[in-house]
């Protein structure tokens, strides 16, 4: 098949002929122990230009894109990208899952992976006053398509909004006009449509001319920082309400009597080193009790909800990683289970309730627990 | 001006103990750098006359390379500090007398620094390259 | 006196040869003015190479020679002597490096050959103009400075003080015998450290020829070699520093231990199963192995932790990791027989003597090798999980442990670099002191007269470390026991009749070799304090001091020949 003949360039490609097989990437991958995929072998494979035994094609879905792989690699060498290389040798293919397939058509077509429509983008706004970011505001606020679209997620983004506004923050948003930012899509192998992604977004959100942008998904804030080369300081929320924190900006005077822990995105801790902020925010929020999980910060466990997962269900629909999650967390004796994603609040609220503790535990987002502060 | 065959000449004056013997390690390195730079050895950079320099921008040399030791760490306590002032005077002289001074690059190179003194070759010569001939040597031979 | 050249182009074998055309160099050569004979060998630094350059200066008359070969920083002194037997005066002696900065780095045929035949005509151009200088000599304070007193220190301090010469041995701690006193057994013999170290110690201790500073550091060191001055100041303030002279300094200055927080995923300050080889070290001394009270059941090794790793600028193998893995898993065997034992490796690295017979051991002895490198740790009841793909059945593991030993790398000690910075002395990427050479010069550095010894110049075991040690000692000992040494001829000179008495010169020499003659109203070069750099002949504005042997005509006229080829 094609996919052997492409292995020896992608192995020359990405530069694999650090490896030692030390097996320290498919050893830490989150979904090794439940799926067939094995990163190691797929970089010895493209390594040796035979990629035959190692690979399973539609295993190659499972990965997640954590990057626990890339973060751990003793030699420098960045396991994910063979995986994501192999996705996009099957998308040209057509060879893409179905449900992968109709989520990238929903961005091409409506601008979110869930192909609602594009004047529904700003639906969440209803009942708040959000200022257009095309006529001139100081920091701009972009939704991931799950915040803006997704119900339990638009109840995180309103709070958010109504947070940042208490603090004095100028915000305005894109409207209508805001966009995947294709985070998963360049994750998911679909080189094309991300560059379409960049090429038509990046003047969308230079033009309207702001120092600051403050994402609701460390998703977004990943891909404009390292992938868009954007001219601004692109922050996750968490760290826009630490600063606000900081500066004595953000004043809670109510009291959230909960004890809370928090789960680490990927994206945003592995992949960025944000690890603090979004402690500080919690530990700051009047009457939370704060309690720590013991797989945190580098050693957080993958909830399943990126690469493309969110679309995807995965080979092996037992052993999901949210529902050892979520029991990881009602085991510490926390009431909520704080989230600082899209994805993660979506992948732990469902196993919360499949795995029969919703009586137990809650998983809020960190902006709803300090809109509740308020 | 594109890359059109033309191969500059660089001469580099390098001290004796951090860039000369950077030098030999990208040798036993096996480092592979362009072939047009040629080099002087001395025992520091503080002994690089301007004359030296200039005398080699008018016999025709396309670029001057000085090359010596980190800041604190010169053999002989400051000689790099003096080199550094020197060559800023020089440059300075250059551009007043409307002569080439990106011609000149002065550049800290240890000797455990191979990989750096292979790179730094490889960058001027491309450099130069790019920026064609010294058109000194034909002034002053008119 | 009118130049007669004789040219020498080596082939180093073939890692000249193969690349440059030396015969086309050697007839190129011969056309150059005032060569005399121009000829190529295969082996220049040989003794029939040397040979030729002899018999030709005594036949020929010749009275400069150049020789084309490796950089002059390796065979210099080699030409030098040889040409010197022959008749002519070492100092008009040039070399051109066709090896190291031609051969070696350009592997076009016809590139390298036109650049060698450029270095070579440079070479010959400088070499007409080279004056004969006179090597004089200065005596060397009988002595020698030894900074560390762990093993290497120790070891190089015996072997200095038993030659006869007073030793100052500088140790920061409050004790003798460095991280070995740390250790319980050593590989591959297991023999008890307390059998041998405290002997040791006791010896440094009781020699007459030697005294130990403890708590102390060098904070100051000036001169050159066969005679440096060190300043020694006591750590603890309040104490008068030493001021001692020494004609030769050791530096052993050891190595510190990974910190494995800096691995967060082993969880390493987190759970108490999780320890290092060193702490695992002090606990089978002390023969208490229990975890939170329990024997362990499980126990696993994990190698290269703060090792073999790009990401932490960590790229070096630590090499005694995987003995000190196979010596601490055979004796927790011994000590926990119904324990199992496990070690997890990306690869295992016994050699050297005994190496791989002590490997063999380990295994027969019950201590399971699997192969992978552990990626995360976490806690899982009373115990904790290692989580590892096993690279061999290609399937990830979580192993139960109730001990987990992490085997540290060594890294270099951050009072390394301010050594390093009071003596010029280079550091190799990774932090640790560099050689000279690493083949032929591995325990000199670039600095005459300072010597290394044990893991401050890259890690390495117990027998390696003495053996470093003494080779260190060995090589101090040439300029004690000889009681002189060559001073640099090459200094500045000052033309009287061109200084105009400026103090330019006098102002800018950190040596304070220059000085106004109160007579005459010039200035003279004092040539035991000229180190021979050349600032001062840079700033005369009369050029009234030329430095020799880098005069300005020897390097124009180089200039010239490295343009005009």
């Amino acid at each position: 098949m094609d996919i052997q003949q492409h292995a020896r360039e992608i192995g020359l490609g990405l530069d694999l002929f650090s490896c030692i097989q030390c097996g320290k990437c498919t050893g830490g991958c989150p979904v090794s122990m439940t799926t067939v995929l094995n990163v190691r072998s797929l970089v010895y494979g493209a390594l040796i230009g035979d990629i035959a035994g190692p690979i399973h094609e539609e295993a190659l879905w499972d990965c997640t894109c954590c990057f626990t792989c890339v973060e751990r690699c003793p030699k420098d060498v960045r396991p994910a990208e063979v995986i994501i290389a192999l996705r996009s040798l099957l998308v040209e293919e057509g060879k893409v899952p179905s449900t992968i397939g109709n989520a990238l058509m929903g961005i091409f077509r409506q601008g979110n992976p869930l192909g609602y429509a594009r004047e529904d983008r700003i639906a969440w706004m209803d009942g708040l006053e959000v200022k257009s970011a095309q006529e001139g505001c100081e920091t701009l606020l972009f939704t991931c398509c799950s915040s803006a679209y997704d119900i339990r997620a638009q109840a995180a983004t309103k709070a958010l909004v109504r947070v940042l506004q208490a603090a004095g923050v100028d915000l305005g948003h894109l409207g209508t006009e805001e966009t995947c930012c294709g985070n998963e899509v360049r994750r998911v192998g679909e080189m094309g449509l991300f560059e379409m992604l960049v090429e038509e977004g990046k003047p969308l959100l230079e033009e309207v001319g702001v120092a600051r942008m403050v994402t609701t998904s460390p998703h977004c804030m990943n891909t404009f920082r390292h992938e868009y080369q954007l001219g601004m300081d692109v922050l996750h929320y968490t760290q826009a309400l630490a600063r606000l924190l900081e500066e004595g900006r953000l004043n809670m005077t109510g009291r959230v009597e909960k004890v809370v822990t928090y789960h680490d995105p990927c994206f945003l801790g592995k992949q960025n080193g944000i690890f603090d902020e979004p402690r500080e925010v919690l530990k700051a929020i009047p009457g939370v009790k704060f309690v720590e999980m013991d797989r945190i910060r580098d050693r957080s466990l993958c909830c399943e909800g990126g690469g493309g997962r969110m679309w995807f269900e995965g080979t092996n629909t037992e052993g999901r990683l949210a529902f050892q999650r979520v029991q990881e967390a009602a085991d510490t004796g926390a009431e909520i289970l704080a989230v600082a994603c899209p994805f993660c609040m979506a992948m732990l609220d469902d196993a919360v309730k499949v795995k029969g503790l919703s009586e137990r535990l809650r998983v809020m987002d960190i902006a709803e627990l300090v809109a509740m502060a308020l | 001006m594109s890359d059109n065959g033309f191969e500059p000449k660089i001469v580099a004056f390098l001290c004796n103990w951090c860039t000369y013997t950077g030098a030999d390690l990208a040798g036993t390195s096996r480092i592979q750098y362009p072939p047009n730079v040629r080099i002087i050895r001395l025992m520091c950079t503080g002994s690089v006359d301007p004359t030296y320099v200039l005398k080699a921008l008018l016999d025709g040399a396309d670029g001057v390379l000085v090359g010596g030791c980190h800041p604190g760490d010169c053999h002989y306590q400051s000689g790099n500090y003096k080199a550094r002032r020197r060559i800023i005077a020089l440059k300075e002289i250059l551009k007043q007398a409307g002569l080439e001074e990106d011609r000149v690059w002065l550049r800290w190179i240890s000797a455990s620094e191979g990989q750096r003194f292979a790179d730094t070759v490889s960058q001027m010569t491309q450099y130069l390259k790019e920026k064609g001939p010294n058109p000194m040597k034909k002034e002053w031979a008119v | 006196m009118k130049p007669r050249i004789g040219v020498y182009i080596c082939h180093c074998g073939t890692n000249v040869a193969a690349t440059v055309d030396v015969e086309a160099v050697t007839e190129f050569a011969a056309t150059l003015p005032g060569v005399v004979i121009a000829r190529h060998y295969t082996y220049m630094c040989s003794e029939p190479g040397q040979a030729l350059i002899k018999e030709d200066a005594r036949t020929l008359g010749l009275n400069r020679v150049v020789v084309a070969s490796c950089s002059p920083r390796m065979h210099e002194p080699t030409f030098r002597a040889a040409s010197h037997e022959g008749g002519v005066n070492p100092y008009q002696v040039e070399m051109a490096n066709i090896r190291e900065q031609c051969s070696w780095v350009h592997p076009d045929r016809h590139e390298a050959t036109d650049k060698a035949k450029a270095l070579v005509y440079a070479a010959v151009m400088k070499a007409a103009h080279l004056e004969p200088l006179e090597e004089r000599e200065a005596p060397v304070t009988p002595g020698a400075l030894v900074i560390g007193g762990g093993v290497a220190g120790l070891v190089a301090a015996l072997d200095i003080a038993d030659a006869g010469f007073p030793v100052h041995l500088v140790e920061r701690s409050d004790r003798l015998g460095g991280r070995v006193a740390e250790l319980n057994r050593t590989f591959p013999d297991l023999e008890p450290v307390a059998e041998w170290l405290p002997a040791l110690v006791d010896q440094v201790r009781r020699h007459p020829n030697i005294t130990v500073y403890l708590n102390s550091r060098v904070t100051d060191i000036t001169g050159f070699v066969g005679n440096f001055e060190a300043r020694v100041g006591p750590i603890e303030a309040g104490l008068a520093p030493a001021q001692i002279q020494v004609g030769a300094i050791v530096i052993a200055t050891g190595y510190n231990v990974f910190d494995p927080r800096l691995k967060p995923e082993f969880g390493y300050g987190i759970y108490p199963q999780v320890v290092t080889t060193l702490e695992l070290e002090q606990r089978l001394s002390s023969g208490d192995l229990t975890v939170n009270g329990k024997t362990p059941k499980e126990v696993v090794f994990i190698k290269c932790v703060g090792s073999r790793d790009q990401q932490l600028g960590r790229p070096y193998c630590s090499r005694v990791c995987c003995m000190i893995s196979a010596k601490q898993a055979q004796l927790v065997r011994q000590a926990l027989p119904d324990a199992r034992v496990t070690v997890f490796y990306m690869d295992v690295r016994t050699f050297g003597k005994r190496g791989e017979e002590f490997y063999d051991e380990a295994r027969r002895a019950g201590v399971r090798y699997r192969r992978g490198n552990v990626s995360e740790i976490y806690r899982r009841g009373e115990r904790v999980v290692v989580r590892v793909e096993d690279t061999l059945l290609a399937r990830t593991v979580e192993h139960e442990a109730d001990l987990v030993v992490l085997a540290v790398g060594m890294e270099p000690r951050p009072e390394a670099a301010d050594i390093a910075a009071l003596l010029k002395l280079p550091r190799s990427a990774d932090g640790f002191l560099l050689e000279a050479h690493p083949k032929l010069r591995p325990v000199d550095t670039a600095v005459d007269g300072v010597f290394l010894a044990g893991c401050c110049q890259g890690p390495k075991d117990i027998p390696d470390t003495v053996a470093q040690a003494k080779a260190a000692a060995a090589s101090a000992l040439i300029p004690l026991m000889r009681g002189v040494v060559p001073m640099e001829a090459a200094t500045a000179v000052v033309d009287p009749e061109l200084c105009a008495g400026c103090g330019m010169c006098v102002e800018i020499c950190p040596y304070s070799a220059p000085a106004l003659d109160p007579l005459w109203g010039v200035s003279r070069v004092n040539a035991v304090l000229c180190k021979g750099c050349g600032a001062c002949a840079v700033t005369c504005p009369s050029k009234a001091i030329r430095l020799q042997h880098f005069t300005p005509d020897q390097i124009l006229a180089q200039v010239e020949a490295l343009v005009g080829w």
